[in-house]
């Protein structure tokens, strides 16, 4: 069956340029649009397979229209043409979930194999999500053990209760790379307590000393896993941001973007509940 | 830290703010504080990594919120805090923050690139530590809905 594309161009010579490319192969181009309120709205009547969209337009530019498509349908897939091809302006499509880039003027192989790989699998997310918590349990384990000098096993994912209220100190990792995703550790006061006791051979000095080595563990963690992963697969190029600490009453912990895997260690010191999402933003560039 | 770093995040929140509907984003009151501040309600968390790293937080209570992810959704009634609605205030802090990164690119800092937003609710007063000796606060008034804001990077 022939994918069905919407163009999305101020240009009426682009969009026919566009459309004479798809001709060439097995594509059909049942929408076209030039503006904001068209696009949406074409897009919701035609339901396309894959969206083209010129960056610069009169009126709202591409990136506008992109986020008005991907707040109507966050699954929509936006293929960004610009005559530009420059690192910031891949940035930006990156961070707003454009799936695809491909400089102007168009090539059809290069515009087809961006189509291609857009609409295959993508292997190496699907392997992410298989082997990603388990990298991080690992690294748990690992530093646990070494630092604390406590063994460590793991809980039934079963029995991690949902929605995940905070026991009561939280730490939240941020990674990034050639996918986003999020690293969630939280213990209660006490096992923290103990857990630093343990590392620094002495009771903590203060609540904040206290919070400094619990976002430390956490901040190695999240670094030794994403290593780990990237030593694996160096395309993942993952980085990891310093932790924020969230500290307090019984906090709801919620990740609209993204499933977050769970997983809960039990340890000497108390239970470590780790939890880790990661999200595919747009991966495929040429 | 300097304080203009919050330039980029106030141009970023006024540019997005009424692509979802809300047209109106006034600066109230702006202080420096340490790494420690409090919040009730809703706090989104959204990390930055690159060249400069640390967090962008956005805070407002539940009724703001309520009243933010209705704008969002075409003045739908928001009752409670289902998926959609967090998933609207989700989309609102990754917005903001990715156009964030954009403004930073115009002032030379490029190659920034955020974590998907991670949202905290409480009904009591919590603390966050962020990863950095300062944190800028930001009061915001949208639409005269009140809206925090906290930048620690460097």
């Amino acid at each position: 069956m022939a994918v069905k594309i919407m163009i999305v161009d101020d240009s009426p010579f682009s969009r026919t340029l566009l459309a004479d490319i798809f001709s060439e192969g097995n594509y059909e181009v049942i929408a076209e649009a030039d503006s904001l309120d068209t696009a949406v709205e074409m897009y919701n009547r035609k339901k396309p397979d894959i969206v083209t969209m010129d960056i610069a337009m009169p009126g709202h530019d591409g990136f506008e229209v992109s986020r008005a498509l991907l707040h109507n349908d966050p699954n929509v897939k936006i293929i960004l043409s610009s005559s530009m091809k420059d690192y910031e302006t891949e940035m930006q499509a990156k961070r707003i979930g454009i799936a695809g880039y491909v400089q102007k003027p168009f090539e059809a192989a290069e515009l087809f194999s961006v189509i291609d790989k857009v609409l295959s699998p993508d292997n190496l997310f699907e392997e992410l999500l298989r082997t990603g918590l388990e990298a991080f349990k690992e690294a748990l384990s690992q530093n646990i053990t070494r630092m604390a000098k406590s063994p460590l096993s793991f809980a039934e994912n079963s029995s991690i209760s949902e929605p995940y209220i905070s026991k009561g100190i939280t730490s939240i990792i941020g990674i990034t790379g050639q996918y986003t995703g999020t690293m969630i550790m939280d213990l209660s006061t006490e096992t923290s307590n103990n857990l630093t006791k343990a590392i620094l051979h002495r009771a903590p000095k203060n609540s904040e000393e206290m919070l400094a080595v619990v976002s430390e563990l956490a901040n190695i963690i999240g670094g030794r896993a994403c290593s780990m992963l990237n030593k694996k697969e160096k395309a993942l190029g993952l980085r990891v941001s310093p932790p924020s600490m969230f500290h307090g009453e019984l906090a709801e912990l919620v990740s609209p973007s993204l499933k977050i895997e769970q997983s809960l260690s039990k340890t000497d010191y108390g239970d470590i509940f780790l939890g880790v999402g990661f999200k595919k933003g747009a991966t495929l560039w040429m | 830290m300097d304080v203009n770093i919050i330039n980029p995040v106030l141009t970023a929140f006024k540019e997005i703010l009424p692509q979802i509907g809300i047209q109106n984003v006034e600066k109230t009151s702006l202080s420096l504080t340490g790494p420690l501040f409090s919040y009730k309600g809703i706090l989104l968390n959204i990390a930055v990594v690159g060249s400069i790293k640390g967090a962008i937080l956005i805070t407002m209570d539940k009724e703001s919120a309520k009243k933010v992810a209705a704008k969002m959704m075409m003045g739908m009634e928001v009752t409670e805090f289902n998926d959609l609605a967090l998933s609207a205030l989700s989309e609102m802090g990754n917005m903001v923050c990715a156009n964030a990164c954009t403004q930073f690119s115009k002032i030379d800092v490029e190659g920034l690139d955020i974590s998907p937003p991670t949202l905290l609710m409480s009904d009591t007063e919590c603390q966050v530590t962020l990863p950095v000796p300062k944190t800028i606060s930001i009061d915001l008034l949208c639409d005269n809905i009140p809206i925090k804001l906290h930048v620690g990077l460097m």
